[in-house]
């Protein structure tokens, strides 16, 4: 034990000054491979908890960067390794999580978990310790008005801009087809509520009246009374801000209620792979937002698809996808500065980010000052029990259906 | 205004809803009626119960509703053996605070099991009639709500029915009413008191099954139910059965039809206002609860 101890004091003590040297002989060149150390990688993640579903897909996302990118040699010359903590999807448990990786376990870059609500404060904290800080899933607005300095969101649109296409096709519709009311329901969250009301803007602005507009706490399970205020408002079409299991609940409910919309629009839920299963098949003619899919034609996409399937049985979704998006800017900040490390390194990596365009497996992303990224997403719709691309049109798979078969 | 219409489904979603609440109180007020016990973990069995349903609806194929042939004699004896192996032990002066710490240790160890043997994701079965439903008077009722308004109909009557018509439910009551008393009279209070506690975590099992039905489960659900379970059975009058389920159907119909008008956050306040205003104005409880005035 003591043995141990001494010789690892002595190892440190020897790369210390060896760094140092390293260090001060530097000059022009950047220091490339000044140790064989692993690059560990921080991350905070909802294993459990309400996020727990989306969590896994997200740490299954880093999982496959890391394997992907350490089987081609690594970055730097050195090996990935990382490093995830449970947070509970709680966001008091997030803070200490991401104090812990930077302060006390010295991690060399932080990733970010899942959700606004735990992306937030733990962007506080990477910016607290000047962190680069890419993250895969903190969409809504607020995300952006926090003055981050280093938060790049990983992603083609943020949650206000996911149902764009949507908009303009519905409201470019001739005006007797186009829907006239809209029933709101949104889980009390940034992210889910975002993308409902990004719609709910864009389509009252275009003269579609709000008939309900309901908001449920994240907790909810019981959606009858929700459902029963939609169902009577007999609304053209509703809206779903949901996660994942808020979505199923309310779709089940509003279908005992026999509720039958032109038009229902779901966020995340639909593009799950256990849908279908969880609401007994009656997927007719519901419509996602999606900012991910395995037939996308970008390059690293493939090598992805092909990759990650192999390490985990079935093809990536949108949140392993996010993650990778993440890890792939991370990757690509870390060649292009030669450095990953806490302390001048971060800032190197943050500036690269913020001038550079990177290409991912969701196609080039660039950001704005703010850390948003540039872009929106595609819309899918389920089709005799299979989903499809329908928006926009040059990306489409199918035809948009509208309106919709009964479910 | 909201519509007639709506009135009338919301209405009939919170009886639904009330009769649910109405089994689970039951066992709730039974416990401290029997022993002064608070049992936090009662919903904790609550949702263990919807597990074992949810269980034996994946892995085994069953229908949920048939769980209870295992889990309603399971929970029973798991109810009398922590009566007496646990409960019992307490001291008389300190007993209603030190059950509230005992149960909710209890509550948390299984909490803590089940995250660990089914992890912490969101469940829900998968019923072929899941999203079937009947037409009545233009409203609509899911056929999953109507089974387990049945259920908690068919448990309360069973549970009325012992009470008051076996020899078990007569000592039960008198153990209740007056513990000396009935002592006095031959009767053995512990054991009817062991019985009794069984009884209270059967209703857990029929209630955890029914909702099971329709609803997602997770490990920490039952923090979502204790609050509103306990607010229910003071409101009702602590130890009254009548009482817990009267104020559970009131508060029920109550929630359902404040959802309407504030939203599903703020209508879960309903249980605690009548909480505190139970307390404020009539803290042994508005119906029945002449024993909840001794304390």
């Amino acid at each position: 034990m003591l043995n141990r101890t001494t010789r690892t004091r002595w190892a440190t003590a020897v790369g210390a000054t060896l760094a140092l040297a390293l260090g001060a002989c530097g000059g022009d060149e950047p220091e490339q491979a000044s140790t064989d150390e692993p690059i560990v990688v921080g991350i905070s993640l909802p294993l459990t908890g309400d996020f727990s579903e989306p969590g896994k897909g997200v740490q299954r996302g880093y999982e496959a960067w890391a394997k992907i990118t350490n089987d081609k040699g690594g970055l730097l010359g050195r090996t990935i390794e990382l490093k995830v903590l449970d947070d509970q999807s709680n966001a008091d448990r997030v803070v200490a999580d991401y104090e812990q990786l930077i302060g006390s376990d010295q991690v060399d870059i932080v990733v970010g978990p899942f959700s606004t609500r735990l992306v937030v404060p733990a962007a506080r904290v990477a910016e607290e310790y000047g962190m680069l800080f890419v993250e895969p899933a903190g969409a809504a607005a607020e995300v952006f008005q926090q003055g981050f300095k280093n938060l790049f969101y990983a992603a083609p649109a943020v949650a206000n801009d996911h149902y764009n296409h949507l908009a303009e096709h519905l409201l470019a519709l001739p005006p007797g087809q186009r829907p006239t009311t809209a029933a709101y329901a949104a889980m009390d969250d940034p992210f889910a509520q975002g993308t409902a009301y990004g719609l709910k803007a864009k389509l009252e602005a275009g003269g579609v009246k709000t008939v309900v507009d309901e908001v449920y706490p994240p907790n909810t399970t019981d959606f009858s009374s929700i459902a029963a205020k939609i169902a009577t408002s007999k609304a053209d079409m509703v809206v779903g801000g949901s996660q994942y299991q808020d979505g199923v609940n309310l779709i089940v409910a509003l279908q005992q209620l026999n509720y039958q919309p032109k038009l229902a629009a779901f966020s995340t839920a639909p593009t799950s792979p256990e849908f279908a299963a969880a609401i007994g098949n009656k997927t007719a003619g519901i419509l996602s937002p999606t900012g991910y899919t395995q037939d996308a034609p970008y390059e690293s996409n493939k090598e992805f698809v092909e990759k990650y399937t192999a390490q985990f049985g079935s093809p990536p979704e949108e949140d392993e996808a996010n993650a990778y998006t993440t890890g792939q800017v991370v990757a690509a900040a870390i060649t292009a500065a030669g450095c990953a490390e806490q302390g001048e390194c971060q800032k190197k990596l943050v500036d690269w980010v913020r001038a550079n365009k990177v290409d991912t497996v969701v196609g080039p992303l660039s950001w704005d000052e703010t850390g948003k990224p540039q872009g929106a997403h595609m819309i899918q719709q389920w089709v005799g029990g299979e989903i499809k691309i329908v928006l926009p049109a040059d990306a489409k798979e199918a035809d948009l259906v509208y309106p919709k078969p009964a479910w | 205004m909201p519509s007639g219409a709506l009135l009338f489904q919301s209405v009939i979603l919170g009886l639904l809803l009330g009769g649910l609440y109405a089994l689970l109180a039951a066992g709730l007020t039974l416990y401290f009626g029997i022993m002064r016990v608070v049992m936090i973990a009662h919903s904790a069995f609550l949702i263990l119960a919807a597990y074992l349903a949810w269980w034996s609806h994946t892995e085994l194929g069953i229908d949920p509703l048939l769980s209870m042939v295992v889990t309603v004699p399971l929970f029973f004896g798991c109810g009398v053996l922590l009566q007496r192996l646990l409960l019992a032990r307490l001291r008389a002066v300190t007993l209603t605070m030190m059950s509230v710490l005992l149960t909710f240790a209890i509550a948390v160890v299984i909490e803590g099991l089940l995250g660990y043997v089914f992890s912490g994701t969101q469940r829900r079965i998968q019923l072929g009639y899941g999203a079937a439903s009947l037409e009545l008077l233009g409203a609509r009722i899911a056929v999953v709500k109507l089974i387990a308004f049945g259920l908690a109909g068919v448990a309360l009557a069973s549970l009325y029915l012992v009470m008051k018509k076996t020899t078990f439910g007569w000592a039960l009551r008198a153990t209740i009413q007056h513990r000396d008393a009935a002592k006095l009279v031959g009767i053995d209070t512990d054991r009817v008191a062991g019985y009794g506690f069984g009884l209270g975590l059967a209703t857990a099992a029929v209630g955890g099954t029914a909702l099971s039905l329709d609803t997602t489960i997770y490990p920490s659900l039952h923090w979502h139910w204790i609050g509103p379970l306990m607010a229910i059975i003071v409101v009702g009058g602590l130890g009254s059965v009548p009482g817990a389920a009267a104020a559970a159907m009131v508060l029920g119909l109550a929630q359902s039809l404040l959802q309407i008008e504030l939203g599903t956050t703020w209508a879960q306040t309903v249980f605690y206002i009548a909480l505190f205003l139970t307390l404020a104005v009539r803290p042994q409880g508005f119906f029945g609860g002449r024993l909840a005035q001794r304390f």
